[in-house]
């Protein structure tokens, strides 16, 4: 079940369209825009599992760019940035800043498949460990109260047991007292 | 994946109750083959007897380490459960900074000690400080000893370093919190020096002697003794209630209970939170 939100970014409108057909074919849901204002205006509209970004781009705003809004709004959207072969260095100073992959010009189809399967794979993990934590905090904060409460109650009554146990053992009262005694506080609440 | 035998799960399960008090059974072989597999491995051994062999034979015990890093539960979250955090902000350190005081009659800082006990990466630990940090304005009229230790290198190793991935600062964190208390650095956060500051880290087993760490005003022991059979978490309160100071505070996980286990601590409530003290 491919239903990762993708966002594609290109100035290059022939890249952007082959991306956005070969994507759909997949079953991924595909949102485009064609340079780094567009992008950032959709990605404060709505949540992106990914975003596939050119790094350079006219304009103003860069993959760069995208990628720090990106992560501004959402740190758990991943960024994938696309590189023409000269741009490498700034690739890789682009996933230091959290970028999650890059791919060279012209686009392996294939790899990038596999990369967005991966990405794929491990958001349902962490969907996995997220359900658990939450089964895992209710079943604990259920458990812990009804823990607590018996922690409180067995130490009350360890009290009252040893209290109830010195009037029994007390000499100096009379025995028919001492029964007395015992048996009112054994009813005390 | 190597399968683990029957007779291999007795013999490695006592071993690493030996060194580590964390209590493995029958039911926990498919633990021992996901978390010792690449350990196995990455030193060549051809099973679990061999790994254990070798790991009883290292001197160094770096296998040992290797081990005990692999095969502990290092789930931790910053303010866990919340209610610790509320009960140390509203009840616990307001008491004992008010004890203490008196007693320092102001003219020395006021000393506050802390010992979070299997503290895992760290989270508890600087979950405390950031509690401290927002109680008392100047932290220069205190003396504060808190101390974290854990009998996983590597979760210590974390916890000194003081930097989370996305998913770890995500949890228990609230976001003014996180902006204000962590810097950030590409896909991670860390710690701001002020609080790291604030807090010392050292590997520690829980089943040796606990020597050398001084006496404590509060203990934080959450979600460890839950690992330990009956014996060893017997041993392991009886130890804490030695270290505590007469008037201190303990603080458990909140589905633990003491009951049955350690006699000389009483049970108190602070609204829907429970603390531990020694009977007087």
């Amino acid at each position: 079940m491919n239903n990762l939100k993708i966002l594609v970014v290109d100035d290059d409108p022939i890249t952007l369209l082959l991306l956005e057909k070969r994507l759909q074919k997949e079953e991924y849901a595909i949102e485009i825009a064609k340079n780094g204002t567009e992008a950032i205006a959709l990605i404060s509209k709505h949540y992106f599992d990914v975003v596939v970004t050119d790094l350079k781009m006219p304009g103003g705003l860069d993959g760069i760019d995208v990628l720090e809004a990106s992560k501004a709004v959402n740190h758990r959207t991943e960024v994938i940035l696309i590189t023409a072969h000269a741009t490498i260095d700034t690739a890789v100073a682009a996933m230091k800043k959290g970028a999650s992959d890059y791919l060279q010009k012209p686009i392996n189809f294939d790899e990038l498949m596999i990369r967005l399967g991966k990405i794929n794979n491990m958001k349902k993990l962490v969907k996995n460990a997220d359900d658990l934590r939450e089964a895992m905090d209710i079943t604990e904060k259920n458990a812990g109260e009804t823990i607590q409460n018996l922690e409180l109650t067995v130490a009350e009554l360890q009290n009252r047991l040893s209290e109830i146990e010195s009037v029994l053992s007390e000499k100096s009262i009379d025995s028919t007292e001492r029964i007395q005694l015992a048996l009112s506080m054994l009813s005390a609440t | 994946m190597t399968k683990i035998t029957p007779d291999e799960v007795k013999f490695i399960a006592q071993y690493i109750c030996n060194i580590s008090g964390i209590s493995l059974d029958q039911s926990k072989a498919y633990l021992f083959e996901t978390r010792l597999g690449g350990i196995l491995q990455e030193f060549g051994c051809s099973s679990f007897n061999d790994l254990h062999y070798k790991a009883k034979a290292d001197v160094s015990k770096a296998l040992e380490r290797k081990i005990i890093d692999a095969i502990s539960t290092n789930e931790t979250l910053f303010f866990r459960d919340t209610g610790p955090f509320e009960l140390l902000r509203h009840k616990i350190l307001p008491d004992i900074i008010d004890r203490r005081s008196a007693k320092s009659s102001g003219r020395l800082p006021t000393p506050i000690r802390i010992w979070s006990a299997a503290c895992s990466t760290g989270q508890e630990v600087y979950s405390i400080a950031i509690v401290l940090k927002e109680l008392l304005p100047d932290l220069s009229k205190y003396n504060i000893k808190l101390l974290g230790t854990d009998i996983s290198d590597a979760a210590i190793a974390q916890s000194s370093y003081g930097a989370y991935n996305k998913f770890e600062i995500e949890r228990g964190l609230p976001p003014d919190k996180l902006l204000k208390y962590f810097s950030r650095n590409g896909d991670n956060w860390k710690i701001k020096d002020e609080i790291r500051a604030m807090a010392l880290f050292k590997k520690l087993n829980l089943m040796l002697p606990l020597i050398g760490l001084g006496k404590f005003d509060i203990v934080l022991c959450r979600n460890v003794a839950i690992y330990f059979n009956l014996d060893d978490k017997k041993k392991l309160f009886d130890k804490i209630a030695d270290i505590l100071e007469p008037d201190g505070y303990l603080i458990i996980g909140s589905t633990e209970s003491l009951t049955g286990i350690c006699p000389r601590f009483e049970p108190k409530r602070y609204l829907k939170s429970i603390f531990y003290q020694l009977k007087t």
